[in-house]
């Protein structure tokens, strides 16, 4: 996987383009995304068990959300799978995608599906 | 969580397929009350008890199904990858498989396809110009030992895909070889995907078996297969009193001597007995879709490999 502190950069950009609601969850990521380029681009990046392990590129094929069973967006910098429609992260811990919704993370501060969004 | 939980409903009810609907109701009318082992325990807590059961037994899985079965479940295993007989190129999804049993017997079958294929295009090609041999070598970085096959290893437990991980790290297989952490009943892949799917000793602790024989369908491709080792039913009378002995009387025992461990393997037989005998889990593949059903017994029925088609 390309991995590293120049690659990191443009998703940074990439991500800020999007304006999202709320400063606190934008503030809650930044935190994040340093600590995983802190550990995740240091020298021994490439097969130690420490540190973050990416996820490897052919799986991207295959995974969708579990839930809405469509496509997710690969989040370098944060190690996730995001499903932007649902607004869920799922974790991937030591190179293994963890895809069971009990596991993901709320990215949005507003529920997709609370009351007023019912079809 | 509640709106999380709302979705997932939601995308059950899109899921079930209108074969399999009165299978559902059936199981809904039950109540929420399900079996672990000859327990009468509620979903979720079946769920759990699961989970708990192959967190304790991940690290020792291995030595516990080489002295449980004296070593002859790799025969099933092995049977079950020559059943398949994948070609190079063959997506396989193998779900429940942990510890990369299923897996990495498709990487030794398809790479000695490979190797066979190869050899034999060599034998057809004696006197090679060097041309030829520097464009066989160029051709060898692009098509890899396994001719693009791939297998990717889903398991709902942590436990079992490190055991999985660390083993095929140790073994030496990384091409072709990815883990998904995933339940059977909610799988996280695109439909239409792999060539097979395979569930060996799995599907017996699935809590919803209906659920995961529908995703098994959506996610292989028109002409796709599906196969199933489990533990099955023994028809013939004195070898069934003789199984039964050995399970309930030696299993649970050799589970405490070596994994010290005597409830899960207490679960472990009590729950092959509450598995749907052969015909039975014949129909319930049939209701998700799937055609040409059929199994075959080994070793008089203690273990069945169910196989159908999604046409």
């Amino acid at each position: 996987m390309l991995r590293g502190p120049g690659l990191l950069l443009p998703l940074r950009l990439r991500r800020a383009a999007p304006a999202g609601p709320g400063h606190r969850r934008d503030c809650h990521r930044q935190q994040e995304q340093e600590q995983s380029s802190d550990s995740g681009s240091g020298p021994d990046s490439g097969s130690g068990s420490a540190g973050p392990q990416p996820l490897e590129p052919s799986l991207l094929r295959f995974l969708v959300c579990p839930l809405s069973k469509r496509p997710l967006r690969y989040e370098e910098s944060t190690n996730e799978l995001i499903n932007e429609e649902l607004g869920i992260a799922y974790p991937i811990i030591d190179g293994i995608p963890n895809m069971v919704p009990e596991a993901a993370r709320r990215t949005h501060t507003k529920a997709p599906a609370e009351g007023s969004e019912q079809p | 969580m509640a709106a999380l939980r709302l979705w997932r409903c939601g995308c059950r009810a899109l899921l079930s397929r209108p074969a399999a609907a009165p299978r559902a109701r059936r199981g809904l009318a039950a109540g929420p009350e399900m079996h672990f082992g000859f327990q009468t325990v509620t979903e979720e807590e079946r769920r759990e008890k699961i989970y708990q059961v192959f967190e304790n037994v991940a690290k020792k899985y291995d030595v516990m199904n080489d002295s449980m079965t004296l070593g002859i479940h790799r025969v099933w295993k092995d049977i079950l990858v020559h059943k398949m007989n994948p070609c190079p190129g063959t997506l396989l999804l193998d779900v429940a498989g942990g510890t990369g049993d299923i897996a990495f017997r498709f990487i030794n079958y398809v790479r000695s396809v490979r190797q066979r294929q190869l050899q034999r295009k060599l034998k057809h090609h004696q006197n090679l110009s060097w041309q030829e041999i520097f464009e066989s070598y160029q051709n060898d970085k692009f098509n890899n030992s396994l001719g693009d096959s791939q297998v990717v290893v889903c398991d709902i437990n942590r436990e079992m895909l490190k055991v999985g991980k660390q083993k095929a790290q140790h073994l030496g297989y990384s091409e072709g070889l990815s883990w998904v952490l995933g339940n059977a009943e909610e799988l996280p892949f695109d439909d239409d995907k792999f060539d097979v799917y395979t569930i060996a000793f799995g599907i017996r602790n699935v809590t919803r078996i209906d659920l995961a024989l529908q995703e098994a369908y959506r996610v292989l491709k028109p002409g796709g297969r599906f196969l199933c080792l489990e533990f099955s039913h023994v028809s013939n009378p004195l070898l069934s009193r003789l199984y039964d002995l050995y399970s309930f009387q030696v299993i649970p025992v050799l589970g405490e001597v070596i994994a010290g461990d005597w409830r899960s393997y207490q679960y472990l037989v009590e729950s092959i007995r509450q598995f749907p005998p052969q015909e039975e889990l014949k129909a319930m593949i049939e209701d998700a879709g799937f055609f040409k059903v059929d199994y075959e017994n080994l070793n008089f029925g203690i273990v069945a490999i169910h196989s159908g088609f999604k046409l």
